[in-house]
């Protein structure tokens, strides 16, 4: 698996299409360097470490905790899908067994236990109008 | 030091249009652009025509090239960006400084301008369209949400009291009212107005967050020696290092340390080249594009620990003239006016001219901290004849 599925978004380096193809597919992957094993998140085309050009898109359970979070009270003009879901939280996730690699999304259901250390676990959903025709993972707190 | 920039190049001239609210400045950008250059021209005793090299960052459009008609420019010798955002404005005077001491220019304009009737949202227009997917599909559209995430960590797990984000707002606030170009002049500015305003992100609030402004912001650096016979007090460039280390850039929040500001191995180039250290500055203007990341970055100058940061961050301690680090004097970021963080170089030049509204008595060392957070950052320390 190497190769990246066009997507629209054109702000980050455009390495991690396999991301968002295996949420597509109902699937949490994280690349791993072929050469050494270390995990590469963001997804980038080398591996700084052993120089390999190789990464295996590895399987993980959508499970972690959170590492910080943020409650928005603003519809912003990018974001102006979710202007409906305000205030809404968004949490960033420390993945569980991923050396400290995070990912961000929406918290879902009760937000009384949110602080930073919260296990929480995530929902993988098909491409949506809010996460602008992307798969996403919402999260709640365990 | 071999190839030391020290000391060897100085800001000689300082212009800014006014500040206008966001969208209504009379002129399109590129003229306010050249009216900021010429009157850096003026302070400076330099025909604009003389201006041979052009630096900016960020997101910047009126490249040099597009400006020599108007300028009268002979030949334009040097021009270049800094990558990155508003982390970049320091490291434009030092990216000034480089071309002059290799003697690639002889007068290099630092410059920025921003208005919206020529561009985008100011807060679009500066995130350069380069946010990646993560963020957008999780409903992060920018700089403050992402300043949210960084400050919720460094104040729930790092413990830095939240009363250091209103102790940078409140000083801003205290020196606007005593600068009439600021956008909160003659607005007073309480803990009751603080806490009554909207949060934008939490934990940010209104008040925490920049301004945006249209307006345009420039200075002019030469030579040590040619600075000499044109003003009385040039602002000598004592060092002014731009970069990342490894574990910073545009990570999509992974980067390592997460609760900081990403000026650590910016800060150690700073005090090593310019020969100073915290202890030694006199007065600061520390870019805030959210009080907590310049928080954030008042810590990672070394100014003080996390544990120690609710005892200096304090009101009486940030403001002029007798505070232990008075910052932001002119209003910042937050009270002044926000073009992309380019009015607090002016500021620091002119603590080091003694003609700031809050000037600190005698000072000698001033330093500007870049935008904190952006995948590089920069900073520079400007010094006097005495400290050069």
């Amino acid at each position: 698996m190497n190769h990246n599925s066009p997507r629209p978004i054109a702000g980050g380096i455009a390495a991690d299409g396999l991301y968002w193809d295996a949420l597509e597919a109902g699937e949490f992957r994280l690349p791993r360097c072929a050469g050494c094993g270390r995990w590469t998140w963001p997804a980038h085309w080398r591996c700084g470490e052993c120089g390999s050009w190789d990464f295996d898109w590895t399987a993980l359970q959508p499970k972690g905790v959170v590492y910080s979070w943020t409650r928005t009270w603003y519809a912003f003009d990018r974001t102006r899908e979710r202007a409906g879901d305000v205030p809404y939280v968004v949490v960033l996730v420390e993945i569980d067994g991923a050396d400290g690699a995070r990912v961000m999304g929406v918290l879902a259901g009760d937000e009384a236990a949110l602080k930073i250390g919260a296990p929480v676990a995530g929902t993988i959903l098909a491409p949506s109008q809010k996460a602008k025709g992307y798969p996403s993972i919402v999260w709640s707190v365990q | 030091m071999t190839g030391s920039l020290r000391g060897r190049t100085a800001v000689v001239g300082i212009g800014q249009t006014p500040l206008y609210k966001r969208g209504t400045a009379p002129d399109p950008e590129m003229k306010l652009c050249l009216r900021a250059i010429v009157a850096a021209c003026e302070d400076a005793g330099i025909p604009p025509r003389d201006v041979d090299g052009f630096v900016s960052y960020g997101s910047e459009r009126n490249e040099g090239q597009k400006l020599m008609p108007a300028l009268g420019t002979r030949e334009l010798r040097f021009g270049a960006l800094i990558w990155g955002h508003g982390g970049g404005i320091p490291g434009a005077l030092g990216l000034a400084a480089s071309a002059v001491v290799t003697g690639q220019a002889e007068v290099v304009a630092v410059y920025r301008s921003l208005a919206e009737q020529s561009g985008a949202r100011l807060r679009v227009a500066v995130a350069q369209d380069d946010t990646a997917a993560q963020y957008l599909v999780n409903g992060v559209d920018g700089p403050v949400q992402i300043c949210s995430l960084r400050t919720q960590r460094m104040l729930e797990a790092d413990g830095v009291p939240r009363s250091t984000m209103f102790a940078l707002a409140q000083a801003a606030y205290h020196h606007a009212q005593r600068n009439p170009q600021a956008a909160a002049y003659g607005k007073p500015f309480d803990a009751g107005v603080y806490e009554q305003s909207r949060f934008v992100s939490e934990p940010y609030r209104l008040y925490d967050c920049s301004r945006e402004n249209d307006g345009a912001v420039a200075v002019i650096v030469t030579s040590a020696e040619r600075a000499a016979d044109l003003v009385d007090r040039p602002a000598y460039i004592l060092s002014a290092p731009t970069g990342a280390a490894g574990g910073w850039g545009p990570l999509e929040e992974n980067h390592r340390p997460y609760a900081s500001s990403g000026f650590e191995a910016v800060a150690r180039r700073l005090w090593a080249e310019s020969g100073y250290g915290p202890g030694d500055v006199d007065v600061a203007q520390i870019y805030e594009n959210a009080t907590g990341m310049g928080v954030g970055a008042i810590l990672d100058h070394g100014f003080c620990t996390a544990e120690e940061a609710g005892g200096l961050l304090t009101f009486e301690n940030l403001i002029a003239p007798y505070g232990r680090l008075p910052v932001n004097t002119s209003g910042g970021n937050l009270a002044e006016g926000f073009v992309h963080g380019m009015s607090l170089v002016t500021e620091a030049v002119r603590q080091i001219r003694g003609t700031s509204v809050n000037q600190v008595p005698g000072a000698q060392l001033s330093l500007m901290t870049g935008g904190p957070g952006d995948s590089v950052v920069s900073s520079a320390l400007l010094g006097s004849g005495a400290t050069r």
